[in-house]
């Protein structure tokens, strides 16, 4: 009985961290290629769930369709915030630091309007498939075995455009030396836009995959975001394989640490733990040391 | 004392702004803009606290509310418990709030990396309030703590007995007034002499100041001893004054994002900065008051706009006009 729970919550915690997974390379691409973090990361993600829950819930729409409209719509969004908001503080002395202010003045703005429009309640999103499976007196929802698949799936479509596609070899250029990428013709100015996007599409992808699990309401992209912060950090700022498998770490870690203490301390835990590994590791677990 | 950096003449304009505030009392008797003079003032003493830090010493935090909430609780829980008088407790709260900024500074200075600073910072407040609110038997939990003592009367030669009671705002004011100027005090005289000039040659070339025998570590630790120091100081006079403590309300991001706010307004890596930014940002909201809850909103916009078009506040425009 005790395997049987402790292998259940593991699965469980593999199924969520791989959202957290999509959520962090989201993020972690954005480091990588622009040098800046995206603190309205999780209001792509806020956005998202609305969206699937308004196509699929309100209007009823095919889940498959609801979940294109919101990753393309948060797409578009994310390039419209990157154009009119952080595009022209890249060029210029500590944007790091200004870049950041900006998102999360953006974030804010994101995350109030929704709160006016929508109002703080939680809006239930149904499963996208009913029923669940039993594997040696396991019992998992069809619902979490499809977000573990297109996890995986669109992993592999990332890792193969990354590696495969020429988009993908201009933004890895740009993400080990912009300038060099410029000297050969890549417009990293484009780059940096479509970077934008596809995070905030991965986001969107989570959020749609993670909206009949959590519920929606405005404030639902803080903890994510919180936690996206955790895994990229631990996984090395940057890495998009330390993103992947720092999400699911965090997912079994978080869902059998539920077993052993109550879920407000886990927070504490997770945090205490990300500032321990910064003391001692600051490039992260999976990283390589950067020296400047 | 002798000042580098054209020494106190450079913050002439602080010393006005301090010096017009000691006599508000004397034309404004409403209660209520008092209460907004009052809340300006702590304001500024946080704001300009993360300055120090932010602007001076080029370290980019977004955790501080944890030191103002530190301090705020310190010192109201050691003067409800323990009985003591909230002017001893007040030090106390800001002397944790200086060893919860030693414990936090030694691994945040160690990382060159503005992201990974954000984010332990951040981090490092989400603990504290997680802790705060999950405490229930200690600090009453997210409900937070009520009827925590006022400051006690104590006799003033010529003027007669100074007390705190409900309607006493006027004593309220000139406590928050004389903290603000002992604040100011100290952040220009760290910014302007030795400190002031090791943390800016640390900032701008650090590299270059460390092999010309400049202790980065060591300036920047007193840049953020002292700035946690002066957060939980604000933090405890905060308390004092409300009575009334939540997490959400002291130790939660919403404080962090009117730092930023306010000195991103007033003018970052300036003195004077923070300091005009808190009352331009507190009444200037208060003129928006029937926005409602469209207020926050505002303080997203106002970040936005003033990163992209004006980076260095409204003191950007004093300096220009040299």
């Amino acid at each position: 009985m005790l395997t049987q729970l402790l292998l259940a919550q593991i699965v469980n915690g593999i199924v969520v961290g791989s959202m957290y997974a999509l959520f962090a390379s989201g993020l972690t691409l954005i480091w990588g290629t622009m040098k800046m973090l995206n603190f309205a990361h999780g209001e792509f993600f806020m956005l998202a769930g609305y969206l699937v829950y308004f196509c699929y819930a309100v209007l009823d729409i095919n889940p498959a369709l609801s979940t294109v409209i919101a990753v393309v719509a948060v797409f578009v969004l994310g390039v419209v915030v990157e154009r009119t908001v952080i595009h022209h503080l890249l060029s210029r002395p500590v944007w790091q630091f200004t870049t950041i202010i900006a998102t999360l003045g953006t974030s804010i703005i994101l995350q109030n309007l929704a709160l006016h429009v929508w109002g703080p309640e939680f809006q239930n999103v149904p499963y996208f498939v009913e029923g669940m499976l039993n594997v040696f007196g396991i019992r998992i929802a069809y619902q979490r075995l499809l977000i573990l698949g297109v996890s995986c799936a669109s992993i592999v479509v990332l890792w193969f455009f990354l590696k495969h596609t020429r988009l993908g070899l201009a933004l890895r250029a740009t993400a080990q030396d912009s300038d060099a990428a410029q000297l050969y013709g890549v417009n990293i100015l484009s780059i940096y836009t479509f970077t934008f996007g596809l995070s905030a599409a991965l986001a969107a992808l989570a959020a749609a995959m993670l909206a009949p699990i959590t519920a929606v309401n405005p404030y639902m992209g803080l903890s994510p975001l919180l936690k996206g912060f955790v895994v990229v950090i631990l996984g090395g700022l940057g890495s998009f394989g330390g993103a992947i498998v720092g999400g699911v770490l965090l997912g079994v870690v978080e869902s059998l640490g539920v077993l052993f203490s109550s879920t407000e301390w886990s927070d504490v835990i997770a945090f205490t733990f990300l500032v321990l590994v910064i003391w001692v590791r600051p490039w992260g677990l999976f990283g390589v040391e950067e020296r400047s | 004392m002798a000042l580098r950096n054209g020494g106190w003449r450079r913050h002439g304009g602080v010393i006005a702004v301090l010096g017009l505030l000691c006599f508000v009392p004397l034309f404004v008797h409403n209660p209520y803009l008092l209460h907004l003079f009052i809340l300006s003032m702590l304001y500024a003493m946080l704001a300009g606290s993360w300055n120090l830090i932010n602007g001076y010493a080029g370290i980019f935090t977004f955790g501080h509310q944890a030191f103002f909430g530190l301090g705020a609780y310190a010192s109201a829980l050691l003067a409800m418990d323990a009985g003591l008088s909230p002017w001893i407790t007040l030090w106390f709260g800001g002397c944790v709030a200086a060893l919860a900024g030693l414990a936090i500074g030694l691994p945040v200075l160690r990382i060159r990396s503005v992201a990974h600073v954000a984010i332990v910072t951040l981090a490092f407040a989400v603990i504290v309030q997680a802790v705060v609110s999950n405490l229930p038997d200690f600090t009453r939990g997210t409900l937070g703590l009520a009827g925590i003592p006022a400051f006690a009367a104590f006799v003033l030669p010529w003027i007669g007995i100074v007390s705190f009671g409900a309607g006493d705002q006027v004593a309220y004011y000139y406590v928050a007034l004389v903290f603000l100027a002992l604040s100011m005090a100290l952040t220009i005289w760290l910014v302007s002499g030795r400190t002031g000039l090791a943390l800016k040659a640390i900032r701008d070339a650090e590299e270059a100041a460390d092999s010309l025998g400049v202790d980065p570590t060591r300036y920047k630790l007193i840049a953020f001893v002292a700035s946690s120091f002066v957060a939980g100081i604000a933090g405890a006079c905060y308390a004092h004054y409300l009575h009334i403590l939540t997490p959400d309300s002291a130790i939660g991001v919403s404080i962090m994002i009117t730092i930023l706010v306010m000195t991103l307004v007033g003018g970052i890596g300036t003195t004077i900065g923070p300091l005009v930014g808190s009352f331009v940002v507190t009444f200037g909201l208060e003129g928006l008051r029937g926005l409602g809850d469209y207020r926050l909103m505002v303080y997203g916009l106002l970040l936005i706009l003033f990163v992209t078009f004006a980076p260095r506040g409204l003191a950007q425009l004093r300096s220009a006009r040299r």
